[in-house]
């Protein structure tokens, strides 16, 4: 039996420090393991012993403080407790998580005459996963033929660019080259092209290496040509998850942000009230799409047959002048990436005309701990090679993104089998943003069918899919850019030097669909602050703005939520002592 | 079409050193542009209440916004036209004979609009380094901010960044803001500098930190940012020579705020969009003594190289000011030529960070200045030269030099022998220093 030859498996790597029991399918790992690489590994090796996930629970001594994470709700201080606005409220669908994938739930749910509310408990979407990433479309090469991964990322990547259209956010399709590094590789052509018919990916070619440097002429010498993968787009991920949540407000959805889901209350097999820090509502169904806490969420409905476990990926950003030295997605996999569960990075050319570099993958704890590193800025430095023009010195930032893995590196997308009103969208890691209209689509799908057990749903007719872009100036022509001044002249004052963004977008953005209260709210909509300066020019400029909109005082502005403000209070004068003319 | 505004010179920047470019050749008649992004002339001296501006240009010690009010006052008198924020989003040159540039500006008051002149002057300052550029690793919660940034909160808009500061580097802005947020009654833990000895001006070091009892700690940096939200500690920890973290010196610093003034890069980003290389010593685009970067094109102030005085700031925007009038005025009499003088390269030999201007152009009148930073503290002092085919033209003995401190040097371009095509700077340090 499958259990058996998995504990005598354990206990021979790891002696009597490691149990396994089966619950529900499902392999349970207990016990104590000195380092969080042995409890890596114990959870590895646990895949396919059930007919269903794996639950590690096994405490590493080097990271006890991980496990504390394990089942309780997230914690925040800083929130103001007290307010309990959603008492006693009563909604169809709760979507769990303002991500990319609850978001885009959201909005798929609204093109149907149901009530929907989605939660999120920080102070924006796009908190976490859904801003920390490359914002690669991926073409679905990469992933295990017959996964889901493999299946909803073909079909994300093929709505993703009507979606883009509809929600004024931009998309490209700049395809990615797979350089190969030698003639080995070179040899694995065929092996390529068939794993790429397996998972349906949508075009592939071989590019000669005279035809890759025709493409890319600062690409690096000694190439032997290319896999070449013209599906393959980009996108600003935090820009398209807001304009999802966007779309989801306008046509009825209501999205309660710094809103932290304690539990649930179930009536049988059934959850009855959804339990917040802003108090408890009932939910006809339930939708799990809480990114890193998916597992915690499912614990509160008793259905946690799976854990995740957390990959830690940082992506370099390199100053906006080196944006010309290359115009596709460029990688150059070493062949142990064949085998690896990632897909091993590269340089992305980003919409915003960036080149990004990254992401590494590597196993940390920490649901939400986005440190960097310089080991892990030293592991970027190899994909400088790819192109000959680039150098580290062009970084103008860097950040880290933690990956929700499940044991099976694979997504769980389904009905809970133990909880009727249930819906999880888990374990959404890469390719998860390609992927999420899929997702999406594919959950409204399952929350419908659950619904139509007990009540009638219909289309709505007056949902609108067109999100007007929000006016970005320094894209327009000289002429247009002159109406749009003359119309309202805070267009024309440029509040962030780097970005080129203007006072009148950052007040369009604070007036947009979603409140929008902090510094990072804002710059993930207008961009102010993303340039080589970091903000030490436009930092106060926008904190004006935001303490104007939000009717405020200048010191009480935060930088990302309660917790975060940016000056604790006045000077002694409480006057500038420069001038300002 | 948009509307287009001629001039002789546009300025872009309103700064010290915008300011006397502006002036200097307002002054020689020339119709002048001045553009500034901000809603007021003076560049960061309006954030710069602390006094010790202007001790060379006018014998007196002058807090900055008093040093920006001189050259404020004086444009506000000209006929100098100031386009208050507005922004320069491109420039081009034309192709057409005489060339000039075109600036196509945005402004909140003026719209959108086209500037053109025959000669352009780049006063675009400096920025600074962050963060993320001296790759501090860890977590990003608010309560991480410039030494600017702080200065601006603090100075202009009367906000306190924190309650407990830790300050890294020990940049003239550093130290000024050491004593500033004491004096707002913000604890400063310490002054932390990567390197063995303080990067700021002497008179800061004793002004700043001394009088204040604010401990520097030399040879030391901060690798890593705690917490989440805010800014709970910093991890600090011992260098060595060459930079690198001593493994097993780190050790926990609480405070809610990481200030850091670790260094500015002069921003050039016109510059490069209008094909200027830029002098990797310097940072700044390659110049003559009078800011000319060729093709009408005059660059000054922290844009061409980081000052440490704010007066050397006004005198190169005033060679610079100069000579783009010059050149407009030249073009206009020559029927659109201007005949580029014959130039010598300035090059610094062993012992300086730079040089700075990279080129003397021989036709022009009156002294060239040279300025320039030596790469090391020579206690001794050291006897400077400029030497040219082996002949030394000049020298001048200094009592003391010290990387942070700018020194200057002016020669008559008609003492440069025919036929030679380079000027070394020379450095003959004393055996005390030469360990």
């Amino acid at each position: 039996m499958k259990l058996d030859k998995l504990r005598s498996a354990l206990r021979k790597r790891f002696g009597d420090g490691v149990e396994a029991r089966e619950d529900r399918g499902s392999i349970v790992l207990e016990g104590q393991l000195p380092s969080w690489e042995a409890r890596l590994e114990a959870g590895s090796r646990a895949v396919g012993a059930g007919s269903r996930g794996v639950v590690n629970d096994i405490v590493a001594d080097d990271c006890a403080w991980a496990a504390s994470e394990r089942l309780d709700s997230p914690r925040d201080p800083g929130r103001d407790e007290g307010e309990k606005g959603l008492e006693g409220l009563s909604f169809d669908v709760a979507v769990i998580g303002g991500g990319v994938v609850g978001c885009a739930v959201a909005r798929e749910l609204a093109k149907w005459r149901v009530s929907t509310i989605l939660l999120e408990k920080e102070e924006d979407v796009a908190f976490h996963a859904s801003s920390r990433n490359d914002g690669m479309i991926h073409d679905g090469f990469a992933a295990r033929p017959g996964s889901l991964k493999a299946k909803f990322n073909i079909l994300g990547n093929r709505l993703w660019e009507a979606l883009a259209w509809e929600l004024g956010i931009e998309f490209r399709r700049p395809g990615s080259i797979v350089l190969f590094r030698n003639a080995a590789t070179q040899a694995l052509y065929p092996a390529f092209a068939a794993r790429a018919a397996m998972n349906h990916v949508d075009g592939w070619e071989y590019w000669s290496p005279r035809r890759v440097r025709a493409e890319e002429p600062n690409v690096c010498d000694g190439q032997h040509g290319a896999f070449f993968l013209p599906s393959a787009g980009v996108i600003s991920p935090y820009r398209a998850t807001v304009a999802l949540a966007e779309s989801a407000v306008m046509n009825g959805v209501r999205v309660e942000l710094g809103t932290c889901v304690k539990g649930f209350e179930k009536e049988g097999d059934r959850i009855a009230r959804v339990r917040t820090d802003r108090g408890d509502f009932r939910a006809s169904v339930v939708v799990n799409a809480a990114g890193n806490w998916a597992d915690v969420v499912a614990s509160f409905a008793d259905d946690r047959f799976f854990s995740l476990h957390q990959r830690r990926g940082t992506d370099m950003i390199l100053d906006s002048q080196a944006g010309g030295l290359q115009r596709h997605i460029m990688a150059m996999p070493s062949i142990m990436q064949a085998k690896s569960t990632t897909k091993g990075g590269g340089l992305v050319t980003t919409v915003e005309g960036n080149i990004l570099v990254g992401p590494t993958a590597t196993e940390l704890p920490g649901r939400e701990s986005y440190a960097t590193s310089t080991s892990e800025l030293r592991t970027l430095e190899r994909h400088f090679r790819i192109n000959r023009r680039l150098l580290p010195s062009m970084a103008i930032t860097y950040f880290a993104g933690v990956r929700a893995c499940t044991w099976e590196e694979d997504f769980i997308i389904e009905r809970s089998r133990r909880v009727a009103n249930l819906v999880h969208a888990a374990g959404i890691q890469s390719p998860g943003l390609a992927s999420a209209p899929a997702i999406a689509e594919e959950v409204a799908r399952i929350s419908l069918d659950v619904l139509c057990a007990t009540m009638k749903v219909s289309p709505n007719a007056s949902f609108v899919a067109v999100r007007d872009a929000p006016l970005e100036l320094r894209r327009l022509s000289l002429e247009e850019r002159a109406k749009a001044v003359s119309r309202n002249p805070s267009y024309g004052r440029i509040v962030c030097r780097c970005e080129e963004v203007s006072e009148g977008e950052i007040r369009d953005a604070m007036k947009s669909p979603l409140p929008v209260r902090s510094l990072d709210a804002v710059k993930r909509r207008a961009r102010p602050g993303m340039g080589r300066c970091h903000g030490g020019f436009c930092t106060p400029r926008v904190m004006e703005i935001v303490a104007d909109e939000l009717g405020i005082g200048i010191d009480e502005v935060t930088k990302k939520g309660p917790g975060s403000r940016i000056a604790v209070g006045m000077t002694k004068s409480g006057l500038g002592e420069g001038f300002r003319g | 079409m948009v509307d287009r505004k001629e001039y002789d010179v546009l300025v872009i920047g309103g700064g010290p050193a915008g300011l006397a470019a502006a002036l200097s050749a307002s002054g020689t008649g020339a119709r002048v542009g001045l553009i500034e992004r901000e809603e007021c002339l003076g560049g960061i001296l309006k954030q710069c209440v602390h006094d010790g501006f202007g001790l060379v240009r006018f014998g007196q010690m002058l807090s900055g916004p008093e040093y920006a009010r001189r050259f404020i006052d004086l444009v506000e008198g000209s006929d100098i036209a100031v386009h208050l924020e507005t922004f320069v989003h491109a420039a081009r040159r034309l192709a057409s004979a005489g060339g000039g540039y075109v600036l196509e500006c945005v402004s909140r008051d003026e719209g959108v609009f086209e500037a053109y002149a025959p000669a352009l002057v780049l006063a675009t300052g400096c920025r600074e380094r962050s963060d993320r550029q001296v790759f501090i690793h860890g977590d990003r919660p608010a309560g991480v901010l410039t030494a600017g940034l702080a200065q601006h909160l603090v100075n202009i808009e009367g906000v306190l960044p924190g309650r407990r500061a830790v300050i890294l580097g020990s940049g003239d802005i550093g130290l000024i803001m050491a004593r500033r947020l004491t004096l707002e009654g913000m604890e400063v833990e310490g002054v932390y500098e990567l390197k063995a000895e303080p990067s700021g001006l002497s008179r800061n070091l004793q002004q700043c930190l001394s009088d204040f009892g604010i401990p520097l700690h030399l040879l030391m940096t901060v690798v890593e940012i705690h917490g989440k939200r805010r800014v709970e500690a910093v991890t600090a920890a011992r260098v060595d020579l060459r930079g690198s973290v001593i493994a097993g010196s780190e050790r926990l610093v609480e405070c809610d705020t990481l200030v850091l003034s670790v260094g500015l890069i002069p921003e050039n980003e016109l510059a490069l969009s209008l094909g200027l290389g830029l002098d990797p010593s310097t940072k700044g685009p390659k110049v003559d003594q009078g800011g000319g970067a060729g093709e009408g094109i005059f660059v000054c102030g922290n844009a061409l190289h980081v000052n440490d005085l704010v007066d050397y700031v006004s005198e190169s925007g005033e060679a610079a000011g100069r000579d783009a009038a010059g050149h407009a005025l030249s073009i206009g009499a020559a029927g659109g030529t201007a005949a580029p003088g014959r130039r010598v390269a300035v090059k610094a030999g062993p012992g300086f960070l730079y040089a700075v201007p990279q080129f003397i152009d021989l036709s022009r009148p009156g002294p060239a200045v040279i300025y320039f930073r030596v790469n090391s503290t020579l206690r001794e002092g050291a006897r400077v030269s400029l030497s040219a085919a082996g002949e030394t033209l000049l020298g001048k003995r200094y009592p003391a030099l010290r990387p942070p401190e700018m020194e200057r040097l002016e020669i008559d371009p008609g003492r440069v022998p025919e036929g030679c095509d380079s000027l070394w700077l020379e450095l003959e340090r004393k055996e005390a220093d030469l360990g």
